[in-house]
């Protein structure tokens, strides 16, 4: 029988639900989103039906929340029980019915991210863990652990700063790379605490996509398998440098002169990625 | 994060509440123009009425996709988005705010639909409590007679379709409103709601809510706008 973390949901049925429900958590830029286009065809070839959804995905709130994200008025509890309505709406329209049906679901961000978000946001605890209550507690989450200092060139020589993943709407004073700063330490402390508090399984993501995603590849295999977990890798991570430090070292990267370790480029695992993409195409 | 009964501002909050039928938006609405006759800053606010979520609400009740769950947190999105952007800064700024229906419109809809009645009420804990909140009472009978006189039919989450009570619209709406009364009279001194017979005629319970503003309002005379 399944749990959930506190209340139950009118209606829902937490008997008979098969499948496994499998999180993979971690900051803004740390390469969530492309470990599961690489878990998804490797778990497919095994022959397990494979649901994945992410954030925003809902049906019912989706749209409403990328709107509201383009204006500029939307308040922080009003931004967090917007995203609780959209998760609301993806665990049960689609994420028991998956569970039930017994496939894999391999969710991009759980209610872990939406919580530290709040909490950033100045969300009384106590508040956000409640709004949280019904939800289902996963077979597994996979934290994919990285440094402030080896995020920020990863997104900068990807993407580049957004918005709200600087939290320009929390420290808007400060240019992109100040707020970047701030704002996703804040994060990573905050999830720092959710790893203890709801015993994530940390993964390294520091190093080269093939090899987070080995690492990756064999939790999730545990967890298929209903072995028990093992202790677990600790890896602290350093505090974080002085500001201009920081920057010096961002600003001193001559491109080419970089090891190039942090292109989530497809490079280590091209089939698996074409085979991601080809998945997407046939949806 | 500031949390129910924390808050202290220069403002006052008036919130009515009742089922539908009970004749609170009447009376708002008498107090509103009283308000403002007197020279107080006023502002109103209803309930389901924010514009950020409003698609998202249409979507969900053209489609019938709502859920107990998802009815309950697009209303509280709704209401946080008024309360940051309108009720909160209306307060600080001194206005007299007037509310129709508040969140024990969420406690008594929520509760009905089988959420957990303490998740409701945390999820809610966000809010100002209100300087006094109106509670019209009246029996089924009478506000069921009132609402389905005027009126041709009942909407689907409005009559409490959802819950499956009866296939019949007014049957089960008169079902689900009496559901939410009982809810209510739990709610009375729960939140130390503020009685109001709705059966008694309308001036006289304008009166009765007038005389009651009125010493609520009394050590705040600063709240006038106007000469």
């Amino acid at each position: 029988m399944r749990e959930t973390y506190a209340s139950r949901l009118p209606g829902m049925n937490l008997a008979e639900l098969p499948g496994k429900l499998i999180v993979i958590e971690g900051t803004d830029g740390v390469g969530r989103s492309t470990q599961i286009r690489l878990l998804r065809p490797w778990l497919e070839q095994q022959g397990r039906a494979v649901l994945d959804t992410a954030i925003k995905r809902s049906e019912l709130a989706g749209k409403g929340i990328q709107q509201a994200k383009e204006g500029h008025t939307l308040g922080r509890l009003t931004l967090s029980l917007f995203y609780a309505t959209d998760f609301a709406d993806r665990l049960e329209h689609e994420i028991v019915p998956a569970l039930r049906a017994g496939f894999v679901v391999l969710t991009d961000r759980y209610i872990y991210s939406l919580m530290a978000r709040a909490i950033v946001r100045g969300a009384d605890p106590r508040w956000i863990r409640n709004v949280y209550g019904f939800a289902l507690k996963p077979d597994a989450t996979f934290y994919l652990r990285i440094g402030v200092d080896d995020l920020i060139p990863r997104v900068v020589f990807s993407r580049g700063f957004d918005y709200w993943e600087s939290g320009v709407d929390i420290h808007p004073s400060e240019d992109m790379y100040d707020s970047f700063r701030k704002y996703q330490s804040e994060l990573l402390a905050e999830f720092e605490r959710l790893a203890r508090e709801y015993n994530f399984e940390v993964i390294d993501a520091t190093p080269d996509v093939r090899t987070v995603f080995e690492h990756l590849r064999a939790g999730v295999a545990r967890v298929l398998s209903g072995e028990p977990r093992e202790p677990l890798f600790a890896l602290p991570i350093a505090p974080p440098e002085p500001l201009e430090a920081a920057a010096k070292k961002v600003l001193e990267m001559p491109a080419a002169a970089k090891p190039a370790p942090v292109s989530e480029e497809p490079t280590p695992a091209p089939q698996a990625l074409a085979k991601a993409a080809e998945g997407e195409a046939n949806r | 994060m500031k949390r129910y009964g924390e808050h202290r501002f220069p403002g006052k909050l008036f919130v009515v509440e009742g089922i539908d039928g009970s004749g609170k938006s009447t009376q708002l609405a008498l107090l509103h123009q009283w308000l403002q006759s007197e020279g107080y800053g006023v502002v109103f606010s209803e309930w389901n009425s924010s514009p950020l979520v409003r698609e998202t609400t249409k979507r969900g009740k053209k489609k019938q996709t709502l859920t107990p769950s998802t009815f309950s947190l697009i209303h509280a999105t709704d209401f946080a988005d008024r309360m940051e952007h309108n009720i909160l800064p209306l307060l600080k700024a001194g206005a007299v705010v007037l509310c129709d229906r508040y969140i024990y419109t969420a406690f008594g809809r929520d509760v009905v639909r089988g959420m957990d009645p303490q998740w409701v009420r945390e999820l809610y804990s966000f809010a100002v409590k209100p300087t006094a909140a109106f509670y019209f009472r009246v029996p089924l009978d009478v506000a069921m007679k009132r609402i389905l006189d005027g009126r041709t039919g009942v909407k689907y989450y409005e009559a409490g379709m959802d819950l499956g009570l009866s296939e019949d619209a007014e049957e089960s709406f008169g079902i689900f409103q009496g559901r939410i009364l009982d809810e209510y009279e739990k709610m009375v001194p729960e939140f130390d709601l503020t009685t109001v017979d709705a059966t008694l005629p309308i001036e006289d319970q304008q009166t009765t809510m007038r005389q009651i503003v009125k010493a609520k309002l009394a050590q705040a005379k600063r709240l006038r706008v106007a000469p």
